[in-house]
């Protein structure tokens, strides 16, 4: 199970890094961070996991998502 | 251009980066070496008597490496702080090509504009005190279900950011407002220093339990340190959120 | 043993991301991507040793080593203070060159002095 999730995460880091819609990166970042989320309520980790689903995808996407805001969305123009 | 790009000087440096890669990283895996269990031992047999929590987690983080809390506080606040003033000195910014009506387009970004919708009214609006009560049952019974002050902080901060979301210009609540959050934060720092030196006259050391010596439980020292960084956290996380948001000057 | 090989490639992932990618805010994630690819390793490590989650209840024996954990939570707050801060850096060079990409700014800021 472990595997499983640590290969779905690699995937979601390799899209969030690539990708020339800078939203999309940012949502794959979300998913990321609840993936380890999950990833660390198997590996018996629960206040690790309350911290990085309340920090991850909670503060994180917020700061990103200001930062893309008012600024410019697209990359790789 | 391109044919130089594959010269033997390139296979070169790509050969010896993967040899130096994996000559660090190669006892890593070979190393048969298993975990050490003897922390784990002592803190199964020890931790609930001298501590009294259940969460042995909190009883680590509070109680036997208190110092490195008190660190990770200073960061938390230096980071809020550098942001905070980082972006309030970027409106005012003279930089080459800006003119005046450039600087009222783009710093009026705040959130009560024309492009509201009844969705974010209700939803965030009416869950903000939800997740409020939320994030204090994590932060005072984070002694005996995981939790907490980080985690309560953080939920409490997310807290803030919903109500600040969902409330109207002319209804807005007093923990938008930025003095009140500065002050909250301020304020939490001082009691947490205050509360890491009420050990010492008591001879128990700097953060020492002084409920160690008497007959009450010494858990009522976690719960307080806890309330303590909750507050701190909450109100310094919800005050970067809302200075980015543009509902605070 | 394959989860280490897994996440020795994530990390280094997020290496190449912050060495390679010209965009700024991909620097950031990549970042971001590294920090929490640290974090899992230490969590993974300390789990092979119990079968409980470390809240000692009634009855409850054998729990996982709650040390990386404790650590672990102080390095996700930083970890989010760290990238907090860098995006206001990034967002003030925005304001001062109009690009997020590194060559323009290096270009902007060597070829047009103060």
């Amino acid at each position: 199970m472990t595997i499983l999730i640590l290969i779905l995460l690699i995937v979601l880091s390799l899209y969030t890094l690539s990708s020339r819609d800078l939203l999309h990166g940012i949502i794959a970042l979300s998913a990321f961070s609840l993936l380890s989320a999950i990833l660390f309520y198997i590996l018996y980790a629960p206040d690790v996991a309350i911290t990085e689903a309340a920090v991850g995808a909670g503060v994180s996407t917020v700061v990103f998502v200001w930062a893309i805001r008012s600024t410019e969305r697209k990359d790789k123009g | 251009m391109k044919e130089k790009k594959y010269s033997i000087f390139f296979i070169f440096q790509i050969i010896l980066s993967l040899t130096a890669v994996l000559a660090v990283l190669l006892p890593i895996f070979l190393s048969k070496v298993s975990w050490p269990d003897l922390a784990r031992n002592y803190l199964e047999q020890n931790g609930l008597q001298e501590s009294g929590a259940r969460n042995l987690v909190s009883s680590i983080y509070l109680g036997y490496r208190a110092f490195d809390t008190l660190g990770e506080t200073i960061v938390l606040l230096v980071a809020v702080s550098g942001t905070i003033s980082i972006i309030s000195h970027s409106g005012l910014s003279l930089a080459k090509g800006f003119g005046e009506d450039e600087i009222k387009k783009q710093t009026y970004n705040s959130i009560s504009g024309f492009h509201r919708t009844e969705l974010l009214d209700v939803v965030t609006g009416k869950l903000g005190p939800i997740v409020l009560i939320f994030g204090l049952y994590l932060m005072l019974f984070g002694h005996l279900s995981p939790g907490g002050g980080f985690q309560g902080g953080v939920v409490v901060a997310s807290g803030i950011v919903f109500m600040a979301l969902g409330s109207k210009t002319d209804s807005s609540t007093w923990l938008q407002e930025g003095r009140v959050l500065a002050k909250i934060e301020a304020a939490g720092f001082l009691f947490l220093i205050l509360a890491s030196l009420s050990g010492i006259p008591g001879g128990f050391g700097f953060f020492g339990n002084p409920l160690s010596a008497t007959e009450a439980s010494p858990v009522i020292y976690i719960i307080i340190l806890n309330i303590i960084i909750g507050l701190k956290v909450g109100a310094g996380i919800g005050f970067m959120c809302i200075a980015m948001l543009g509902k605070v000057e | 043993m394959i989860e280490r090989i897994l996440l020795i490639i994530l990390f280094l992932i997020g290496f190449w991301g912050i060495i390679a990618k010209k965009n700024i805010i991909k620097k950031i994630f990549a970042l971001s991507i590294l920090n929490s690819s640290v974090v899992i390793l230490y969590i993974l490590e300390g789990s092979k040793i119990g079968t409980n989650a470390p809240i000692l209840e009634e009855g409850v024996k054998n729990v996982v080593d709650p040390i990386p954990q404790a650590l672990m939570l102080t390095a996700i707050v930083i970890g989010v203070c760290i990238t907090a801060l860098a995006l206001a850096i990034a967002f003030r060079l925005y304001r001062y060159t109009h690009t997020f990409d590194i060559d323009e700014i290096h270009r902007k800021l060597h070829d047009e002095p103060f």
